[in-house]
């Protein structure tokens, strides 16, 4: 089919292996946000606070720096597991921002003017569709949670000898942690993307379904006298896990008074969110919809 | 128009196919065989047309029986099938924000090809379509023809083996058709390539195709070799004549034709496939013979269509 022929030809060159067709969305999709600068500003400003946080290190394990800004390593600066618990715990505030920035772009563009039958009518699935879409969500949002975390993890066990073994168990709750969170995120920002069609409210839907369901969770809570509500807050259902699994202390967000759901209601719920948002994805990516009745 | 050669396999099998949908039977077993390269769907509004393109891509599932194309099963086979199939869908199905060459590559990428030969292949289905100069821009800003050849550049560029066009030339005027269906018959032609079109319009899919089928009600009404029609359809012609003797009927049956004459001058001849009407005039001239008037008719797409839909035997949807 050259050009200058301008003949149609059919083609018989190699194609790619099948199971890696999943990441041309991916590509795509990083091409498509990398465009915009308010996109690249907002991601290097993500990054900011882990450079914060490496400074503490930094300084937490030179002499001279502590004896030059007269801090005493005994008194504040220590890296253990609450100084991970709160750089996860911030840095999820941020990997939320950038899911609802993101998350609405992936699906909706494809469903507003028809183009999910075209991706379908080729060798590639439903799942390796949201799988396309899961990575680029799976890479940006780690890239601001776990993998700074492991960093910084690393760097307090280069510059502090006999630091890591003692607390190599952290890394497990680090990615563990994270992974779950992204992965309610983006099951989430999907699902409303492919619900909503169009983009500004999908952001906005985004937004607000990790506002209004923690509001109705408090609203229940005052009127029943009870705090099972709080399973509606899915930041505070996160930090409640991530707070057991650094076996963090009281006013780190631990077990307390206030905290009352169990840490296995707190898990049943998140694992409850991404089935819902499974099922919602089930549900509007289909080639053609069939009208019932 | 040149008929394809008939694939040794059939290019179609459907084997007593049911569909259901939202609880309703919409095909109701569908069984024939379909074996040219150039197959058209035709039947009115409604009839299952793009219900049975939907279960040939692994759209819907059946509920009984089995569509195969080119030997692969739609539902047990699908992946491998549609790695053989470029489809342009009948309603609007574009990224409206992405270039069109961006897109085409996009779609190309994702049936398999390298990036550097989707870039390649993009540009040049872009191209062939008469789409180069607009290829850069937004796909969302194309007009309404623009966007089918856009469509069919997608459907084309991977280079696929079965070629699904769902209504092609819906909403286009006569020029933009024209130009679409002279590509896809560019496309039938050039490339060792299957091409199954759904159309309403009678003359898309005789222009394009060698065989049809024709559903109705979700059944299917008639089978037909268009290409076997056009080489079996004998040309008939209705004469009347004054001063014809029987030399003038001798001369006409010496060049083939069989004539059966009536009173007052009337004749009806069937003549061979070889023989132009204008050797008639000339028999007609050198014999003296005044030709009053003339009525030739061949059978057309239309009488074999209208016919399906009268015919009530096919009701149980085997012809």
């Amino acid at each position: 089919m050259a050009v200058y022929k301008r003949r149609y030809n059919p083609y018989s060159g190699a194609l790619t292996p099948a199971w890696s067709r999943f990441y041309v969305l991916t590509r795509f999709a990083f091409s498509d946000l990398f465009k915009s600068r308010v996109f690249v500003i907002f991601f290097i400003l993500a990054l900011v606070p882990t450079l914060g946080f490496a400074a503490y290190i930094f300084v937490a394990n030179n002499k001279t720096v502590q004896l030059l800004l007269q801090i005493r390593m005994g008194d504040v600066l220590t890296v253990d597991s609450q100084y991970f618990l709160v750089f996860l715990f911030s840095q999820s505030w941020l990997a939320f921002l950038l899911n609802c920035w993101v998350g609405p772009t992936l699906v909706s563009p494809d469903l507003t003017n028809g183009a999910l039958p075209l991706f379908l009518s080729r060798p590639f699935s439903r799942a390796e569709y949201v799988l396309g879409k899961l990575a680029v969500l799976g890479v940006l949002l780690s890239c601001v949670t776990w993998i700074p975390a492991l960093i910084l993890f690393f760097l307090q066990g280069g510059l502090a000898s006999g630091w890591l073994w003692p607390h190599l168990w952290m890394v497990v709750p680090i990615i563990f942690c994270s992974f779950i969170w992204i992965l309610m995120l983006s099951l989430i920002s999907l699902s409303v993307s492919a619900w909503m069609k169009l983009r500004i409210v999908a952001t906005g839907v985004t937004f607000i379904s990790f506002i209004v369901p923690a509001a109705i969770g408090a609203i229940f809570n005052a009127i029943m006298h009870t705090y099972w509500g709080d399973l509606l807050n899915f930041p505070q259902l996160f930090q409640n896990i991530i707070a057991a699994a650094f076996h963090a202390e009281e006013r780190f967000g631990g077990p307390s008074s206030f905290n009352k759901i169990p840490i296995p209601m707190d898990w049943a719920m998140l694992v409850f969110v991404c089935v819902f948002a499974l099922f919602v994805l089930n549900t509007r990516l289909r080639a053609r919809e069939v009208v019932r009745g | 128009m040149p008929a394809t050669p008939a694939t040794p396999q059939p290019t179609i099998e459907l084997d007593g196919l049911e569909v259901q949908l939202g609880g309703r039977t919409i095909l109701q077993g569908l069984t024939g065989s379909l074996k040219t390269r150039a197959i058209g769907l035709l039947g009115p509004n409604g009839a299952g047309k793009s219900t049975l393109i939907n279960t040939i891509l692994g759209f819907h599932q059946p509920a009984k029986g089995s569509v195969r194309v080119l030997g692969l099963d739609s539902h047990t086979q699908g992946k491998a099938l549609r790695a053989l199939v470029g489809y342009m869908p009948e309603n609007d199905a574009f990224i409206s924000k992405m270039s069109g060459v961006r897109f085409v590559r996009y779609m190309a990428e994702i049936a398999g090809l390298p990036p550097s030969q989707a870039m390649e292949r993009a540009h040049e289905a872009f191209v062939y379509v008469g789409l180069g100069e607009a290829r850069y821009r937004p796909v969302g800003t194309y007009s309404l023809g623009m966007k089918q050849l856009a469509k069919l550049a997608q459907a084309i560029a991977h280079g696929p083996k079965v070629l699904i066009l769902d209504e092609p030339t819906n909403g286009l005027d006569p020029p933009a058709r024209k130009r679409l269906i002279e590509l896809i018959r560019e496309i039938r032609e050039a490339g060792d390539i299957c091409l199954l079109l759904s159309s309403h319009l009678l003359r898309d899919v005789e222009e394009t195709c060698d065989e049809v089928l024709i559903l109705r009600n979700g059944r299917i009404a008639s089978i037909c070799n268009l290409a076997e029609e056009r080489r079996a359809n004998r040309k008939f012609l209705e004469l009347e004549t004054s001063g014809a003797e029987a030399t003038f009927t001798a001369a006409l049956e010496s060049l083939g034709c069989e004539c059966a004459v009536f009173a007052h001058g009337r004749m009806k001849i069937v003549m061979p496939e070889n023989i132009e009407i204008r050797e008639v005039f000339k028999v007609a001239a050198d014999r003296g013979v005044q030709i009053r008037r003339m009525n030739h008719r061949r059978d057309s797409l239309e009488t074999i269509f209208l016919n399906a839909m009268e015919q009530t035997g096919a009701a149980d949807g085997r012809l």
